[in-house]
C-alpha cells in the first residue's frame, strides 16, 4: 500500500519536473526569440523588413488559411448568422479596399477625398466588427452590447484622423496573433499561460526601449522606391516628427512576432497531427466533409506562396504593394475566428 | 479577460484621442542650431495703427500689392502637410461629432440598463473617452478668446522687444498703397512700470 502511494508520488513529482522544464523551455524560447527580433529590427530595420517579408509573408498566410479551415465547423447551425456576416463582411470590405487604389490608378478617381474614403472604409470595418461582437455575445448569452459605444467612439476618432486610425490598425494587427496564442495556450497548455503572459510584459518595455534609443536618431535613407515604401507603410508621412528608424523598427519587430506566432507557436500548440495531412482538418475528415476541396485549397495556397516568392524575386517593390493590398483579407478574417475563441 | 477588453479598448481610445487635444496648440519648436531662413516673396511698406474701437487685428492690403502678392503666393508650394490635411476638414469633424453623440447616447442607455459594477467601470471609460473627444473637437473648432485679449500685451512686448501672437483678418482694400496693420488697442495693458 505504502509502496503504491510512493510510486504515485514519484510519478507526480516526475510529471511536475517535466512540466517545469517545458514551461522553462517555452519561456526561454519566447524571450530569446523576442530579444533576437528586437535586436535585428533595431540594428538593420530596412534589411530585416525586406528579408522577413520575403521569407514569411506567404507561408504565414498559408498557415493562417489552414488554421481557419481547421476552425471552420462543418455545419454552421446556430452560428449561421455569425458566419454569414463574417464572410460577407470579409468579401465586401476586401473588394472595397482593393477598389480604392484600382480606381485611382485607372484614372476614374482623382483621390482628392482620399481621407474621407479611408474614413468611410474604417467606419464600415468598425460597424462590421461591432455586429460580429454583438452576434457572438448573443450566441454565448453574454451581454456584449458595450461594444456599440466603443465602436462609435472609435468611429468618431477615425473621422477626426482617418489616416492615423489606419496607421493604428497597421500597428495593432500583429498583436492580434498574440491574443490567438493566449487563447490557445489557455485551452491546450494552461501550464504555459502564466509564463507567456509574463513574457508579454516585455513587449511594452522593449518598445519603450526602442523609443528611448531611436527617438532622436537620424531617419533612414529612403532614397530608393523600396525604402520609401517601407518607411511610408510605417507612418513616415503621418508622423513626420518621429524618426523613420524608430517607426520601421517598431513595425518590423511587431510583424516578426506576428510571423513567429503563426509559423511556429500556433502550429506547435494547436495542431492535431501533421500539418500536411488533409484529414487532420475536421472539414475534410468528416463523412459529409469536403476532403478534395480542402486539399485543393491548401495546394492552391502553396502555389500562391511560390508565386509570391517569385514576385518578390522579380520585382520586390511592386509585389510588396500588391501583397499588402490583398493581405487585408487575412487581417479581416482573423476577427471572426478570434471572436469564436472568446 | 472580460473586464480587460473594454478597459483596454477604452485606454487605447483615450491615448489615441490625446493626439487631437493638441489641435490648436502650437507644437513646441524643435531645437535646431540653424533655423531655416524664410523666403521673402514680397517687399512692401507696413503701417501699424492702434484701433481703440476694434475687436480683431486687421491687415489691409492695397490692390497694387495684392497683384504682386498673388503672383508671389502662386510660386510658393502650397501643398499642405499631412497633419494639416488631417485637422482641416469641417465635414469630417461634424461626422466625428455625430458618432461621438451616438457613442455617448448608447453608453448612457447601456449604463442605465446595466447594474453590474464592471459594466459601470467600462461605461465610465467610454464616458471619459467621449469627454476627451468633445474637448478635442472644441480645440479643432478654433474656439478661443477674443482678439483684443490676445493683442493686449503688444505695447509692453514691443517695449521689451518680444513677439506677440494673435488673430488677424486680411482685408483687400479698393485703393491705396502698401499694407496697413490695424491692431485693437481697447484692452492694451499698461507697461509694468506704469501700473506701479
Amino acid at each position: 500500500m505504502e509502496r503504491t502511494a510512493n510510486l504515485g508520488l514519484v510519478q507526480w513529482q516526475r510529471s511536475r519536473v517535466q512540466t517545469r522544464r517545458s514551461v522553462g523551455s517555452f519561456a526561454l524560447l519566447l524571450v530569446v526569440g523576442v530579444l533576437l527580433s528586437a535586436t535585428l529590427a533595431t540594428s538593420i530595420p530596412l534589411q530585416f523588413s525586406i528579408v522577413t517579408l520575403f521569407l514569411f509573408a506567404g507561408p504565414h498566410n498559408w498557415f493562417e488559411l489552414r488554421y481557419f479551415l481547421m476552425r471552420l465547423p462543418l455545419r454552421f447551425g446556430r452560428s449561421r448568422n455569425f458566419f454569414l456576416t463574417a464572410f460577407t463582411g470579409i468579401a465586401l470590405l476586401t473588394i472595397a479596399y482593393l477598389s480604392l487604389p484600382l480606381l485611382y490608378y485607372a484614372g476614374v478617381w482623382t483621390g482628392h477625398n482620399w481621407p474621407t474614403a479611408i474614413a468611410t472604409w474604417n467606419t464600415l470595418l468598425l460597424l462590421w466588427l461591432g455586429l460580429l461582437i454583438s452576434l457572438r455575445g448573443k450566441q454565448g448569452r453574454r451581454n456584449w452590447t458595450w461594444c456599440w459605444p466603443v465602436v462609435f467612439a472609435l468611429s468618431s476618432l477615425n473621422w477626426l484622423g482617418p489616416e492615423l486610425f489606419s496607421l493604428a490598425l497597421v500597428y495593432a494587427h500583429p498583436l492580434v496573433a498574440l491574443w490567438f496564442l493566449d487563447r490557445h495556450l489557455r485551452r491546450n497548455r494552461p501550464e504555459w499561460l502564466q509564463s507567456y503572459r509574463r513574457c508579454l510584459l516585455m513587449l511594452p518595455l522593449i518598445v519603450a526601449a526602442m523609443c528611448w534609443r531611436l527617438l532622436g536618431s537620424q531617419s533612414l535613407a529612403d532614397d530608393n522606391g523600396l525604402a520609401w515604401r517601407i518607411t511610408q507603410h510605417a507612418g513616415a508621412d503621418l508622423l513626420p516628427q518621429l524618426s523613420t528608424h524608430l517607426l520601421v523598427t517598431v513595425h518590423v519587430f511587431l510583424e516578426t512576432l506576428h510571423y513567429g506566432v503563426w509559423l511556429l507557436a500556433l502550429p506547435l500548440i494547436a495542431s492535431r497531427g501533421s500539418i500536411w495531412k488533409v484529414k487532420s482538418i475536421p472539414l475534410a475528415r468528416h463523412a459529409r466533409g469536403f476532403p478534395r476541396l480542402i486539399g485543393a485549397t491548401l495546394i492552391g495556397g502553396l502555389f500562391v506562396v511560390a508565386l509570391l516568392w517569385l514576385g518578390f524575386s522579380t520585382n520586390y517593390a511592386v509585389t510588396r504593394d500588391v501583397y499588402f493590398a490583398v493581405a487585408i483579407a487575412h487581417v479581416l478574417a482573423e476577427a471572426p475566428f478570434l471572436l469564436r475563441m472568446l | 479577460m472580460k473586464k480587460f477588453i473594454p478597459v483596454a479598448l477604452g485606454a487605447l481610445v483615450v491615448l489615441s484621442s490625446a493626439l487631437y487635444t493638441l489641435a490648436d496648440i502650437p507644437r513646441p519648436p524643435k531645437p535646431s542650431p540653424t533655423p531655416a531662413a524664410g523666403k521673402p516673396v514680397l517687399h512692401t511698406e507696413l503701417t501699424i495703427v492702434p484701433d481703440p474701437k476694434g475687436s480683431e487685428a486687421r491687415l489691409q492690403i492695397a490692390p497694387s500689392d495684392l497683384k504682386i502678392l498673388r503672383e508671389a503666393l502662386a510660386s510658393v508650394d502650397s501643398n499642405p502637410t499631412t497633419w494639416e490635411r488631417l485637422s482641416q476638414s469641417s465635414t469630417r469633424t461634424i461626422i466625428a461629432g455625430a458618432f461621438l453623440f451616438l457613442s455617448i447616447s448608447l453608453a448612457g442607455v447601456w449604463l442605465a440598463r446595466s447594474d453590474r459594477r464592471r459594466s459601470r467601470i467600462a461605461a465610465a471609460v467610454v464616458f471619459g473617452v467621449a469627454l476627451v473627444g468633445a474637448a478635442s473637437m472644441i480645440a479643432n473648432a478654433n474656439a478661443g478668446p477674443p482678439g483684443t485679449y490676445l493683442w493686449r500685451g503688444l505695447p509692453q512686448a514691443l517695449t521689451e522687444g518680444k513677439s506677440t501672437n494673435g488673430g488677424l483678418d486680411i482685408e483687400i482694400m479698393p485703393e491705396g498703397y502698401g499694407m496697413k496693420l490695424i491692431v485693437p488697442s481697447r484692452d492694451f495693458k499698461k507697461p509694468d512700470h506704469q501700473e506701479e
